[in-house]
């Protein structure tokens, strides 16, 4: 009965493993648009294992004395990984050593190399540098050089900048991907912690990405000095 | 030039079929390396599996400081490093008399560009920064480092309807070797250039790429806009391959930007005179 059900399962799994559609350099098919479909870019905690974050007790006091204006107000993109959990759709495009991402949010782009290399040097960057490589049929993108300012959802969940996040894409049905993402930062959290959800394709047919420009109408006259100076009466 | 190009053209048109009618890149831009139209119509690109030529790399355009006046200009600050020949054939934009009047007033008030306030460039703008091309059967994508800035360039479908992007929609078809793209739903905020160079909601850009040495891609777009020319514009310059080793890299604009609206009269400005009209 026992080795029956082994059996089963191996045999479920083997075919799943072939039935993943594939690119013509052999990787699993990751390509179409995307989406998740939660709320938490509102917070994160929603998909968190254990719906907690293990913050270090003087991060949290950093956090209470830290800026009270989500960076994404102004414009600011808003790093890895809020950027694949910001309720709007993006697109996967494959080619043989790359995987690109063209997020609909503020026209946000991560051009992932395939190729191992080091991580950049002496640099930071909104959405971080990106390393992929391919582990199995699972994507796994390791992501540093964040910048400390993105928040990690509108609800003031901090990191700072020695922020390591590891992503991982498989996918697990035809129109899903299962995304994690372990997120590790000595200097805010206790321990290395992880999230994950489903990624789902948006099957509406000719569904394409539109422009979506944040500055736009934004900030200026909000956040700084007038435009042009109205004239003193 | 403009008879050896129309000779040529004629030329061309004559002795090939008709599936390979198609119009060689122009022998020369107003600024970069010159193109010889009878070895870009010999190369034979290297293919995709689809059949056609491959675009895929990083290409640096060679366009001779058009991102500050895409027309002959001095030197200067806000300039750069000023060019004799601009980008635009014939050297002048074919304006109508009230866009004539308008583009004085915004030459002198360069604060007013809205890529200063990092708004998407818009077509052809953003053509003037390093880009990498990925390429698919049905979709090309255009990655661009400045303003991280992408667009998709659709090979089927059709512009959408009450839709207007700082990129606008663009829609790709290959004429023989050449991508040629067709641009609408631009919006009326975007701009040419630094120097204020402006179109309405009912610019047309039409671009066309041709590799034409295995490192060298022409770049080509014809600008129609009935609102504010007079005639359609062309424009163009060469692209060159980057090394291999290159990697775009992110470039954020929006990071607190508070400089602009305090530039002091009188410096964002360009030579009364610069224009012909």
């Amino acid at each position: 009965m026992r080795n029956r059900s082994a059996g089963f399962f191996f045999a479920a799994v083997t075919l799943l493993a072939q039935s993943v559609p594939r690119t013509s350099d052999g990787k699993p098919d990751l390509q179409g648009i995307w989406m998740s479909r939660n709320a938490a870019g509102f917070d994160v905690t929603e998909i968190a294992e254990g719906h907690e974050i293990p913050y270090l007790p003087e991060a949290l006091e950093r956090e209470q004395k830290g800026p009270r204006v989500d960076p994404i107000a102004h414009c600011a993109m808003p790093g890895v990984p809020r950027i694949t959990y910001m309720p709007f759709p993006f697109q996967i495009l494959q080619r043989p050593g790359y995987v690109v991402f063209m997020y609909e949010y503020m026209h946000d782009q991560r051009i992932v190399r395939t190729t191992p290399r080091d991580h950049l040097d002496g640099i930071d960057l909104w959405l971080g540098d990106s390393v992929g490589h391919w582990e199995g049929d699972t994507l796994v993108i390791d992501v540093t050089n964040l910048r400390p300012e993105t928040w990690l959802d509108s609800a003031r969940h901090t990191h700072s900048e020695a922020l390591h996040v590891v992503e991982r894409y498989t996918r697990t049905a035809p129109d899903t991907i299962n995304y994690e993402a372990t997120i590790e930062d000595p200097k805010t959290y206790s321990k290395p912690w992880k999230i994950s959800m489903p990624l789902h394709r948006i099957t509406e047919p000719g569904f394409e990405l539109r422009e979506q420009e944040c500055s736009e109408g934004d900030n200026g006259r909000a956040i700084h000095p007038p435009y042009r100076p109205a004239p003193k009466s | 030039m403009r008879p050896l190009i129309l000779s040529v053209a004629m030329t061309a048109v004559l002795a090939l079929p008709l599936a390979a009618q198609v119009r060689p890149p122009d022998a020369g831009f107003p600024s970069g390396p010159k193109i010889d139209p009878a070895k870009a119509r010999a190369y034979n690109p290297p293919k995709t599996a689809d059949g056609h030529p491959d675009l895929e790399g990083i290409w640096q355009p060679r366009s001779g400081g058009a991102a500050y006046s895409i027309l002959p200009h001095p030197a200067g600050f806000f300039l750069g490093a000023g060019s004799e020949s601009g980008i635009v054939e014939g050297g002048e934009l074919p304006y109508q008399p009230w866009a004539a009047e308008r583009i004085k007033y915004l030459t002198q008030h360069m604060e007013l560009d809205p890529t200063g306030h990092c708004h998407y460039e818009g077509i052809p703008h953003a053509m003037y920064f390093a880009f990498q091309i990925f390429q698919t059967p049905k979709q090309i994508a255009v990655l661009h480092e400045n303003m991280h800035a992408y667009r998709i360039i659709y090979m089927d479908g059709t512009h959408p309807k009450d839709y207007l992007a700082w990129m606008g929609d663009s829609r790709g078809h290959w004429e023989g070797n050449t991508l040629v793209v067709d641009v609408a739903n631009n919006n009326d905020k975007s701009v040419f250039d630094m120097a204020g160079h402006f179109h309405s909601d009912a610019l047309h850009v039409v671009e066309r790429f041709t590799l034409v040495d295995a490192d060298t891609m022409s770049y080509e777009a014809t600008l129609e806009d009935p609102k504010v020319f007079t005639k359609p514009a062309k424009l163009g310059f060469p692209l060159k391959r980057a090394p291999k080793d290159y990697e775009l890299i992110e470039s954020g604009c929006f990071e607190g930007e508070r400089d602009q609206a305090h530039l002091p009269e009188g410096v964002a400005t360009l030579p009364e005179g610069h224009y012909k009209k």
